[in-house]
């Protein structure tokens, strides 16, 4: 990695929106160069002044009271349409603090691990985002799949069945490494019109006990098994055109 | 009394980002009581806008309300800016009182001095660099987050924290060495 990339990328690392392969290439890269960890070190520093030094305005007692005051007082009670909405943001919002400020709006309940399974829809919601705000959500940019393939068989002990469906219209654009829990996994990323997808092929160590689609932040997240491998599928697009490619993508791996 | 579950959340959700909601009305206001009353309208219009909610981050959902409900307010505001409130701490009476950089210089290294310094040169920062950063170091919400709280793309979240944090960077460093020449 560059100075030019790093110092671009610098910025998102701090944040700790980069996903984790292209974390350790950064840190390969600060390792070595003195400018970036001053850069880095600068950040720190104005944040700890932010944390430390700047106030953080506690709500007045009053302003509280006043909100609970208004909250008591009877309101007309609304249609029925609005109920349901809100009864999925409160299950959301519920989530959200057992999350840890994720909203997570997963309905596999009965899964013996459920913590376990939401510990990986995190991780894999978490891969998909960082991706996207990465510079690029690609580690090897290519359309063939014979290209992919074995770029993975060079870089990671499993070298993934790899498809294109761009005559569906979910074209193949590339692949990155990316971490579920510790483990590298192989992610293979499609397009479908402006939507970009994460195809996360899943060690068979946590294969994912549910299988309702889940939805987060807008984001929805599907299993299918692809040439016999088990994999999760992260993207924004709307939840009946990726429930379209799983089919499309379990169809063919039974069609093998 | 009538309770419906949409309102209940919304009142969980108030109360439960109360401090949050405040803290952002104070960065972006500057006053206590306008922060309040601020909040105060977020709460009511929340309340009756659950259509709004569309899915995603429930607390960005509320602090974006809270944020529109301060921009309303400042916009009010700088149409009749003679009537700036100047509230009883000194960090907001100095901000109307000429700035030179060799105030104090004995206390520079006092920490509520330094604290002080930080206040100033956050509330000099524009408003759309000092709301990022409250949302982003203070608050602690990711980029994603922060998109939804100001309904912009999350290169624009981006680019406005790098700006904002340079430009604080160099405040505080014009601030911090007595005799810096200026403008460089």
């Amino acid at each position: 990695m560059d100075c030019k990339t790093a110092s671009d990328l610098l910025p998102l690392y701090f944040d700790g929106e980069l996903d984790r392969a292209t974390s350790r290439e950064f840190e390969a890269h600060l390792d070595e160069c003195a400018s970036c960890q001053a850069a880095l070190i600068e950040l720190d520093a104005l944040r700890q002044s932010l944390r430390h030094e700047a106030a953080r305005y506690k709500a007045p007692q009053a302003l509280r009271t006043r909100i609970e005051r208004a909250a008591a007082a009877p309101v007309a009670a609304r249609a029925l349409q609005n109920r349901v909405r809100w009864l999925a943001l409160a299950a959301s919002w519920v989530l959200a603090f057992v999350a840890g400020g994720f909203t997570l709006e997963a309905w596999n309940h009965g899964s013996a691990s459920v913590s376990e399974e939401s510990q990986l829809t995190r991780d894999l919601f978490a891969s998909h985002w960082r991706a996207l705000a990465a510079a690029a959500p690609i580690d090897v940019v290519s359309t063939d799949q014979h290209t992919v393939k074995p770029w993975f068989a060079g870089r990671i002990a499993v070298s993934p069945t790899v498809r294109d469906y761009a005559d569906q219209g979910y074209a193949l654009i590339g692949g990155r490494i990316d971490y579920v829990g510790s483990e590298r996994v192989p992610v293979l990323v499609y397009r479908h019109g402006k939507h970009l997808i994460d195809v996360f092929v899943l060690p068979p160590a946590v294969v994912p006990a549910g299988t309702a689609p889940v939805r987060q932040q807008g984001y929805v997240l599907e299993r299918a098994s692809m040439g016999g491998q088990a994999v999760a599928m992260v993207s924004d697009m709307d939840e009946t055109e990726l429930t379209r490619f799983r089919d499309l993508v379990d169809a063919s791996s039974r069609g093998e | 009394m009538i309770s419906t579950p949409s309102r209940t959340v919304v009142d969980e959700l108030a109360l439960r980002h109360l401090d949050a909601a405040y803290n952002l009305g104070r960065w972006l206001l500057g006053s206590e009581q306008d922060a309040a009353d601020a909040v105060h309208d977020a709460y009511l219009r929340a309340a009756r806008a659950c259509d709004t909610y569309a899915g995603g981050n429930a607390r960005a959902w509320w602090l974006a309300i809270v944020r529109n409900c301060c921009l309303a307010r400042l916009a009010v505001r700088s149409k009749d800016t003679r009537n700036v409130a100047i509230d009883g701490d000194p960090a907001a009476a100095e901000r109307w009182l000429p700035h030179t950089g060799a105030d104090d210089i004995e206390e520079r290294l006092d920490s509520s001095r330094r604290t002080q310094q930080i206040d100033v040169q956050l509330q000099r920062l524009p408003v759309v660099y000092r709301e990022v950063l409250i949302l982003r170091e203070i608050e602690e919400l990711s980029y994603r987050e922060i998109a939804d709280v100001l309904e912009t793309p999350m290169g624009t979240v981006m680019s406005r924290l790098a700006r904002g944090r340079a430009l604080l960077q160099k405040a505080l460093t014009e601030d911090g060495t007595t005799g810096a020449p200026h403008g460089l």
